[in-house]
């Protein structure tokens, strides 16, 4: 008895052994099959997914925090295929919401190929057209219907501009792309944009993970004045219509550490609408004319020689010159801007008539090695470093270069013959106004990341001049505004300036009917606070800059001495007495 | 005789020895049991936290993306653009230059934008979590090691 239930006992024991070792063989055949790495990479799509995470892209404010560039949330719709129930429906539906046809959205949805799980019908779909559509939904699927199954939408952000179009100079855009273009948002992309994470996300309860922290894109605060840059830009676009200019630019800056408060040039895009670009522009150089686009200035580059002149010892303000009307150099003749001769004149007056020939014959003196050293000290043929895309050079000629010739020396000492960007005038100008220290310009004030601000110094960018001869300077060129009785005076304000009209050069020499008409100016002379640029392209109304760009400054001047809280002098002064 | 006499008292009876196998077996079985019981409750656990968390992780994201909607609405109302509808539509106009008187306040100084106030420093949430979160069985050993059983 005992021997039948061991032979039982040993039968079940094999019967089970075999049947162990014939799911282990299956299980090996199916490992080591040839299908086996199909099985698997089946198993695999289902396993988990690659997530990229993109981080939020940093926020751009100006300077009092109000916000220039944000975030807003748009999404990308798009059907399940594996859930879609009924494609007409689907594609009748989602035609009529997202102003597509319906025989685009269906051959979407019936067209694909094998291995497509989901396919994208639209992107950038604004969140109330989503809102509306999973509304609909909702609706539908509270009374049983299923007709919809498989729309899908994805969430992500897209720039958004709340100002549209103002500061979109400075600003730059974003494409689809995600990436910057001009301006700030090409300069700091690297910043604005973090760094995307990829990560797999396992379907795999068991082996959920932690997703890493994906910190936002560094917020930057500008040293733009939104307000200011409001009334400089309207007062630019008044500016062209009024003086019937073709373009032009204006920059306010504060000459004691290089910050820029408001840059205006034209024509402005809506941010929010960069398709536009193409439009409106033939060259990036035209998106931001202050720092993309080098010019001929003309008179305003007088103020460099005359101060280079003056600290090199070659005259003093008093020195006087006996105008002719025009003077030789280099096999060739230099004429004042309106051929008169203006007799005996000293250096204030040399500048006060704008006179060619005297700072012609001010360069002849100093010779090309001082008179170049000094422009090349005060930056000029050299990129001021501005945080701001695409800087363009601009153009010096010294002795040496194959293009260089004597007659160089003198029209240069007036503006002819050497382009600048109004950026680097204005650097160069600021040693003026800075106690002979020029400093370098710059958008950015602060950048905020992970709750630490970061705020940029100030950079001088050397000191071409003393500080006596700025203060020289300085008092010249009040003095000379203030005896021609200029369209560029503030009152209440003493302001020091100078107005400049250039011919434009073309292939076949100076256009004699089309100028450039440009002032830079700042104040108040004791203290200066503001420097304004001016830069208008071919005015219409009158070619000179004196009846053009030097109104401009004043308008501009004024509206800045009221919003950043600047009073007149003799209010200043009574009040820093008490 | 005497000696298998001996051997024969001291032998257990079969049922007993069959009944300790069989105790053994069902010990080792209710151990592997409760090992693997454990195990599931411990990974069960893991798995729900590991799926809160990352449902928690959604929330921030979702939570971040009304942020920035809300921001960027806020900055729609407070553009130029509708600052300045709204001052004509309550009359004002901007002020012109002789209109404007200046004062001498001691001790002010124009407040620092708000933008600049918010920034908070960040790493203040990390050390307010405690170390149980963090650490691994082998680290808190090793803590416990070092610091010798004190507090």
């Amino acid at each position: 008895m005992r021997q039948q239930y061991a032979i039982r006992s040993l039968f079940l024991i094999f019967c089970f052994a075999l049947a162990g070792l014939g799911i282990l063989a299956q299980m090996i055949r199916i490992q080591s099959s040839e299908q086996a790495s199909v099985f698997l990479s089946q198993g695999d799509l289902y396993a988990g997914e690659f997530r990229t995470f993109y981080p939020e892209r940093g926020l751009i404010y100006d300077r009092n925090g109000y916000l220039l560039a944000g975030n807003r949330t748009v999404y990308e719709v798009g059907v399940n295929l594996s859930d879609l129930n009924d494609p007409e429906s689907v594609a009748y539906n989602l035609s009529v919401y997202l102003g597509l046809t319906y025989d685009e959205v269906y051959n979407r949805l019936t067209d694909f190929p094998d291995t497509w799980r989901y396919v994208v019908i639209q992107d950038y779909v604004d969140a109330d057209v989503v809102a509306s559509l999973q509304e609909l939904i909702q609706q539908m699927k509270n009374v049983g219907d299923r007709r919809l199954n498989g729309i899908a939408f994805h969430p992500h952000f897209q720039r958004s501009y709340p100002e549209d179009a103002l500061a979109s100079n400075v600003l730059g855009f974003v494409a689809r792309d995600g990436r910057g273009y001009f301006g700030i948002e090409e300069k700091y992309n690297d910043l604005l944009a973090g760094n995307p994470v990829q990560v797999w996300v396992p379907s795999d309860p068991n082996k959920a993970t932690e997703i890493p922290r994906v910190p936002n894109g560094t917020d930057l605060a500008l040293t733009i004045n939104r307000d200011l840059q409001a009334r400089v830009e309207s007062i630019l676009d008044d500016s062209l219509v009024q003086y019937g200019a073709a373009n032009g630019a204006i920059v306010v800056m504060d000459p004691r550490n290089g910050e820029i408060l408001a840059m205006a040039t034209t024509p402005r895009m809506d941010l929010n609408n960069y398709n536009a670009y193409f439009s409106l522009y033939d060259n990036g150089s035209q998106y931001n004319r202050v720092v993309n686009m080098a010019y001929e200035p003309g008179s305003v580059l007088k103020i460099l020689t005359m101060a280079a002149a003056i600290d090199n010892g070659t005259v003093v303000p008093q020195t006087t010159f006996l105008d002719t009307g025009s003077i030789q150099i280099g096999g060739a003749v230099v004429w004042n801007w309106n051929r008169d001769s203006w007799g005996l004149q000293d250096m204030t007056g040399c500048l006060q008539h704008s006179l060619n020939v005297c700072m012609t014959w001010l360069s002849t003196q100093m010779g090309p090695s001082v008179f170049y050293g000094y422009m090349e000290r005060f930056g000029l043929g050299r990129r001021t470093g501005i945080d701001l895309a695409d800087e363009a050079l601009g153009r010096l000629k010294t002795p040496g270069d194959s293009d260089w010739y004597i007659v160089d020396l003198g029209t240069n000492a007036f503006g002819q013959g050497v382009s600048v960007t109004a950026m680097q005038m204005l650097m160069a100008s600021s040693a003026f106004a800075n106690d002979g220290k020029m400093v370098t310009p710059h958008v950015l004030y602060s950048m905020l990341r992970d709750g630490h601000q970061y705020n940029v110094p100030s950079q001088y960018g050397g000191s071409p001049i003393s500080a006596q001869t700025a203060r020289t300077l300085n008092n010249m060129l009040a003095n000379s505004l203030e005896a021609e009785a200029s369209s560029a005076l503030l009152p209440g304000y003493r302001v020091a300036g100078k107005t400049g009209t250039a011919q434009i050069p073309t292939d076949y020499g100076y256009d004699p009917s089309k100028t450039n008409a440009s002032f830079i100016g700042w104040g108040p002379v004791d203290d200066p606070q503001f420097m304004i640029y001016i830069w208008l392209q071919q005015p219409t109304s009158s070619p000179w800059s004196s009846e053009t760009a030097a109104p401009v400054f004043s308008k501009v001047a004024e509206q800045t001495v009221i919003l950043l809280n600047i009073p007149p002098d003799n209010v200043r002064l009574a009040l820093s007495s008490k | 005789m005497q000696v298998t006499q001996i051997i024969h008292a001291y032998k257990q009876a079969p049922w007993r020895v069959q009944r300790q196998y069989t105790g053994a077996f069902l010990l080792i079985v209710i151990g592997v049991a409760m090992i693997a019981a454990l195990y599931l409750m411990v990974s069960a656990r893991a798995a729900i936290t590991g799926r809160e968390i990352q449902s928690l992780r959604d929330e921030i994201t979702v939570t971040r993306r009304i942020n920035a909607d809300l921001e960027a609405r806020i900055g729609d109302l407070t553009s130029t653009s509708a600052m300045q509808q709204r001052a004509r539509q309550l009359n004002y106009r901007p002020v012109l230059p002789g209109e404007l008187e200046y004062l001498a306040v001691p001790n002010f100084f124009v407040p620092e934008p708000a933008i600049l106030l918010a920034a908070q420093d960040a790493t203040e949430f990390e050390r307010i979590v405690p170390p149980e979160y963090t650490q691994s069985l082998i680290e808190w050993f090793d803590e416990r090691i070092r610091l010798g059983g004190a507090q």
